[in-house]
């Protein structure tokens, strides 16, 4: 609490004078200069209540210490009160200019001078009590933010982890899937990333790449409810067998809308969008829905040039792998399907970093079965 | 010798005075204080070092004191020498400096005698 008194004046006797108005009040510190007053201020700052300073002094002058008191912000706790034989009007102005709150002309009247001390004293501790109360109020919102963020951060590795599970699923049940679902989710990020960079109109961002990628894991969950016969049959699958198979789609919705409600919205609709369109094509002959151009989500349209490009590249029981090289001209001439001509540009552009990223899994997955 | 005659005598503002400080004890106590003070002293030490800006400083300190201690005629000729010194160059007219020499004397004389009793 403050409630010391400074005094700065270089004249013994004013500095007595004014200590008999006030010393029954409050504890009286004093200073007989301009630099004993920076001094004391500068070391006893949280305990002055107000300074009440001479102009005219030797060496360091009352403005110096205005001027001091000013730079280091003690003048926004700390009221002074000017008490000076001046009687020059300009004088008077360029205090209160520098920040001063008010100002007394000797002769000064003792009970004038301890009722502008009290009052300027209660102005000022009723004010620094209320800052006070802002800053801990304030202190307590940042800390209630940074809660939040950190419950946002939780919930989103959640529903990542819901992902990753459902996955995890998928995987388990179709041997083969296991690096398919890895090589698509990084095929997908090389494409939306290029997507984010060249067209801005699908209002793509790096956050929104992060949901895509996580949820592109789950294009094949409803693979989980095609029965073994035909999902691990070792051979091309029959004309009523491929319908059954195509069936994937519309299934892994089913999947996705009974985990509904159990994670965030943004994370069901883009995997929801990815598991039922990434077999829809450009021209509209695609499945499950015939969705043509941009009725397809740009979720969907990337995860399904990016798993048709990991088909042609990798080994089948019923096909071996194309060459690089025979893939993406396969993709880029139709052969799988239309895709759409922004999303070939991009995968153009990115025909390197595809092969790279192949090149890459494939490695690994060498050497993982080189260690079995 | 009372304190109303000494301010009687210095034709200084004794009403005005008691009234601010609003007690008579309180304005003689420094009434008193006012004897070891070195303002003049420091103001002919000054002018005589040719220091122009320290005498202002001591031209006004007694300005000041004079002035809140209701020594009106000392406050007076005070205040003409410290406006004759605040540009710091100098002092032309010396009889300002006679007249605060004169008046302060007096006012000392005066003071001591009230202390004397």
């Amino acid at each position: 609490m403050r409630s010391k008194v400074l005094i700065v004046d270089d004249m013994e006797l004013n500095r007595e004078m004014l200590t008999a108005i006030l010393e029954n009040d409050y504890p009286i510190l004093e200073a007989d200069g301009g630099r004993k007053a920076i001094t004391v201020i500068q070391k006893q700052q949280e305990d002055i209540a107000v300074v009440l300073l001479d102009l005219i002094m030797p060496e360091v002058d009352g403005f110096a210490v205005l001027e001091v008191m000013k730079n280091q912000g003690w003048m926004k706790h700390i009221p002074v009160l000017v008490i000076t034989a001046e009687d020059k009007v300009d004088v008077e102005s360029k205090c209160f200019e520098m920040g001063v709150s008010d100002f007394i002309r000797k002769p000064f009247d003792n009970a004038i001078v301890r009722n502008r001390v009290k009052n300027i004293v209660d102005l000022y501790s009723y004010r620094n009590q209320l800052e006070e109360k802002v800053e801990k109020q304030t202190e307590t919102l940042k800390k209630q933010y940074k809660l939040l963020v950190m419950q946002a951060e939780k919930l989103k590795e959640s529903n990542t982890k819901i992902i990753d599970i459902l996955g995890t699923v998928v995987e388990c049940r179709n041997l083969e899937s296991g690096e398919h679902i890895k090589r698509v989710k990084n095929f997908t990020r090389i494409l939306a990333e290029q997507i984010m960079s060249d067209y801005p109109e699908y209002g793509l961002t790096q956050d929104k790449i992060e949901v895509i990628v996580s949820a592109s894991a789950l294009h094949d969950v409803g693979k989980i409810a095609i029965p073994d016969s035909i999902l691990l049959k070792p051979a091309r699958l029959t004309k009523d067998e491929y319908e059954y198979m195509k069936s994937h789609t519309t299934r892994g919705c089913e999947v996705l809308n009974n985990v509904q409600g159990v994670w965030d919205e943004t994370y069901s609709k883009i995997s929801y969008e990815i598991c039922r369109h990434h077999h829809e094509r450009y021209d509209g002959k695609g499945y499950p829905d015939g969705l043509a151009g941009e009725e397809i989500p740009i979720s969907a349209q990337m995860v399904g040039l990016a798993d048709a490009y990991d088909a042609l590249v990798s080994e089948r029981v019923y096909k071996s792998a194309y060459s690089e090289d025979e893939a993406f001209h396969m993709i880029v001439s139709g052969e799988c399907g239309v895709f759409s001509p922004k999303l070939l540009e991009c995968f153009r552009k990115t025909k390197k970093k595809f092969e790279a990223e192949n090149r890459a899994l494939k490695k690994l997955q060498s050497e993982k079965e080189k260690a079995e | 010798m009372t304190l109303r005659e000494c301010y009687a005598q210095l034709e200084g503002d004794y009403e005005g005075t008691l009234g601010r400080l609003c007690s008579e004890k309180l304005v003689e106590k420094f009434a008193l204080k006012f004897l070891a003070d070195d303002s003049y002293e420091l103001l002919e030490e000054s002018l005589e070092a040719g220091n122009y800006s320290e005498a202002f400083r001591a031209a006004h300190t007694l300005k000041g004191v004079s002035l809140n201690l209701g020594f009106t005629k000392l406050n007076r000729v005070s205040d003409e020498l410290t406006e004759a010194l605040r540009d710091c160059s100098g002092l032309e007219d010396m009889q300002l400096l006679e007249n605060v020499k004169k008046e302060y004397q007096r006012t000392i004389e005066l003071l001591q005698e009230l202390q004397n009793g």
